[in-house]
């Protein structure tokens, strides 16, 4: 008898595991449409917030920071066209293949071995590096949130952003 | 104060901090059940043995490109429990021997693995969060929390369910045989369980870190309680306040979210041997 219900239990573990594959449905951005209608964009009321922004990820603590910045990334979609507000540190990178600069803000976890980058374009005509600060300089960037495709995947960005170089 | 708590309830409005705090609490309540056993039957480390191989079981999923790694971390994480118990009772390398080797040698494939084939940009932030568990409860997706809630309560049923029967296996196995319980089986069932609790606490504590969200709470509460009922649940209400504790302050003091909850977890264990101590 207690055989069978072991057997029982693990057929429901493994059963389990099937049902985990949904978790891939959240994370394809082509599906996350989907869950949008589902899950309405929760942006809580924060006395401390820029009042020019929709998200100050900048009144935030860094843990939550990294947390909500990982929450954009799974879920672009829910924050198109918001003003977001971050700060971080300076970083770019560069294309080879198409010579191109993408600049972005470097948010670290609480652990300080997770990174995020929120990509930024700053808006007026700048030159890198002439008008750029050093890499690693702290910035406060608030640009509107959007996302791109480049070669099949989605990118995420802040469009007409501006830029504080931090003393 | 009243700006700490301003800023917490605005905190908790965020679904991504709801999420963490409802899986938290359970794999804190999941692992507290399971420690008090564990713990009195001698197997302290096989939680950190299990984690170890689930960290290597995660790199595999990584390097074969597995979208879902539960479907790889979970079955060879059960498999090794249930080969840990057996290897511990029949075969030349015995208990500690055996969990030590399994240990050490799925962390060192697992971190030769994904060193030699993964396509990640930031290998050293994977193994990062993968050991010390980073924010990655704080991650979490609604599937995600919804699969942990439903793991969670089975571990809760069967550990209800069976509750005499492993009462009786972990204080005299032996006795317990004679009696006509299957001690094999429910030793297998706990195995599978403790599995099941490490794959959870991974997101929680990350893998190097789950063995003190499963001993830390048992050893408090039996520092000042000393029957079998009064123990688990002294252990389970310690893990849970341990968690929700750890979270909190992890959130609105920037700290990491796992080493907080072990912390939180040594405190009260010294506070629980200091009043034992005055007890005497």
């Amino acid at each position: 008898m207690m055989k069978y219900q072991i057997i029982a239990i693990l057929c429901c573990v493994a059963l389990l595991t099937a049902c985990g594959k949904n978790t891939e449905i959240v994370q394809n951005p082509e599906d996350t449409a989907q869950t949008t209608a589902e899950n309405e964009l929760v942006i809580p009321e924060n006395p401390d917030a820029d009042p020019a922004s929709d998200i100050d990820l900048t009144t935030l603590s860094s843990t939550m920071v990294y947390s909500q910045v990982a929450a954009m990334m799974y879920t672009p979609e829910q924050y198109e066209g918001k003003i977001i507000k971050a700060k971080g540190l300076f970083s770019v990178y560069h294309d080879e293949f198409q010579n191109k600069d993408y600049f972005a803000v470097l948010i670290k976890d609480a652990t300080a071995c997770c990174s995020q980058g929120l990509e930024f374009v700053w808006s007026g005509d700048h030159v890198y590096p002439d008008d750029y600060p050093e890499v690693g300089k702290e910035i406060t960037v608030m640009g509107t949130f959007a996302t791109y495709e480049e070669d099949g995947a989605t990118y995420c960005q802040l469009l007409d952003s501006s830029m504080i170089v931090d003393a | 104060m009243s700006n700490i708590l301003e800023t917490l309830v605005m905190y908790f409005q965020y679904p991504f901090v709801q999420y963490a705090m409802i899986v938290g609490l359970l794999i804190a309540l999941c692992s507290s059940l399971l420690g008090v056993t564990l713990v009195l039957k001698r197997f302290s480390f096989i939680g950190d043995g299990l984690s170890h191989v689930a960290f290597g079981a995660m790199a595999i999923a990584g390097v074969l490109g597995v979208s879902n790694n539960m479907l790889i971390v979970l079955p060879i994480t059960v498999l090794s429990a249930v080969l840990l118990l057996r290897t511990g009772q029949n075969t030349k390398i015995k208990g500690d021997a055996a969990v030590a080797m399994i240990s050490v040698g799925a962390l060192a494939m697992g971190y030769l693995l994904m060193n030699l084939f993964s396509s990640s940009a930031n290998i050293s932030g994977d193994v990062c969060s993968t050991l010390f568990g980073s924010t990655s409860i704080l991650t979490l997706t609604k599937p995600e929390v919804w699969l942990c809630i439903i793991m969670a309560v089975i571990v809760i049923a069967v550990f209800l369910i069976f509750y005499h029967k492993i009462f009786a296996i972990t204080f005299d196995e032996n006795f317990a045989k004679a009696t006509g319980v299957k001690a094999d089986a429910y030793n297998l069932l706990i195995a599978v369980i403790t599995a099941l609790i490490i794959v959870l606490a991974m997101n929680l504590v990350g893998s190097l870190l789950i063995s003190a969200l499963i001993i830390f709470p048992s050893l408090s509460a039996m520092r000042v309680f000393k029957s079998f009922r009064s123990v688990i649940i002294c252990s389970a209400v310690i893990s849970v306040i341990c968690a929700g504790l750890g979270i909190i302050i992890s959130i609105l003091f920037s700290t990491p979210v796992g080493s907080t909850i072990v912390a939180a977890d040594i405190l009260v264990f010294f506070m629980f041997w200091l009043v034992s101590y005055c007890k005497k």
